[in-house]
């Protein structure tokens, strides 16, 4: 069969064709269907639109919890190394190697009780630590004083 | 034209005549590209005439509104084809497909034409389909199938060599 006749037979296959039932009714309800969903949109598009207020609200939370944060971390960390420089400053170093050794220590110790008193200052136990260390630091500067 | 303008002004009426007009050319062409499978077909035709209610603002009248339907309608059995993947037929090698010589087509009866159409991979059917029968040219099917000019003159000509194997075995 050649190509001309090939395509006679299957060009003689367009034809319409009608369903087996018809298909108006379910169209229809389609299209009704859709209809509906259209008028839909509207409280959805309200609900969309809260939905991003309230998203953009908490993006804005969020942003100035951060802000205040970092503006109080960075006081924190500014005072606590004023602090620092501050009591460096009035270290009492003394010249025997064997008392100097000590000293640091109880100026470590009496340095990270008042930080831990910071967050209670009315803690017993802190206050009975902090006087107990400050204590022996002042009998360190009375052996000093004497070995001197 | 006067149904159509009114269809597109939102008058169901005027679009249910339309249907009635032209469903019988439309489901020719969607039964033909869904293999001859009577439930589909109609599951596209719906699909097609509820996507041209919502796209007959957009006719502007530059074709004829059947054809715009058809074209419409055959988009949508293609998107169905599409939606199911490779085809097959694609790997198959041309050398295993026996000739059965000029005779197989005289043999053939309309209904065994049409079943063995509708046995081919959809892919190539759909090929077949538009340029035998529906009588597009190639350059148009590669365009609505996403293929190259060259692949759909290949389908074709594999779809031929599958239903000249078939038609061949049974006369």
């Amino acid at each position: 069969m050649n190509e001309f006749e090939w395509l006679r037979q299957t060009r003689a296959l367009r034809e319409p064709v009608t369903p087996r039932r018809d298909l108006w009714s379910g169209i229809d309800a389609a299209l009704d269907a859709a209809h509906a969903e259209a008028e839909k949109p509207a409280p959805q598009r309200n609900h969309r639109r809260v939905q991003n207020w309230l998203i953009a609200a908490s993006f804005v939370g969020l942003s100035l919890f951060a802000g205040s944060l970092a503006v109080h971390l960075r006081d924190r960390t500014l005072a606590n190394a004023t602090a620092a420089a501050t009591l460096d400053a009035g270290r009492w170093r003394p010249n025997d190697p064997r008392l100097a050794g000590a000293a640091v220590e109880l100026d470590a110790a009496s340095m990270e009780l008042r930080q831990a008193m910071e967050q209670a200052p009315r803690s017993p136990a802190l206050q009975r630590l902090l006087y107990r260390t400050q204590k022996q630091q002042s009998q360190l500067r009375q052996m000093e004083h004497q070995a001197g | 034209m006067d149904d159509v303008r009114a269809a597109s002004a939102g008058d169901r009426q005027a679009f249910q005549r339309l249907y009635r007009a032209h469903v019988d050319r439309v489901y020719g062409a969607v039964y033909r590209l869904a293999g001859y499978d009577h439930a589909r077909a109609e599951d596209l035709t719906q699909e097609a005439f509820v996507r041209a209610w919502q796209k007959l603002s957009g006719f502007r009248g530059d074709s004829a509104f059947g054809t715009w339907l058809y074209r419409l309608a055959v988009n949508v059995a293609l998107m169905d084809i599409r939606s199911r993947g490779a085809d097959p037929v694609t790997m198959m090698d041309e050398d295993d497909i026996p000739d059965h010589g000029d005779t197989p087509f005289c043999a053939a009866e309309r209904e065994e034409l049409e079943r063995a159409i509708g046995n081919l991979p959809p892919r190539a059917r759909a090929v077949l389909v538009l340029h035998d029968v529906e009588g597009w040219r190639h350059e148009e099917i590669g365009a609505e199938l996403g293929m190259a000019v060259g692949s759909s003159k290949a389908q074709l000509h594999r779809a031929r060599g599958l239903l000249r194997k078939v038609l061949g075995e049974r006369s």
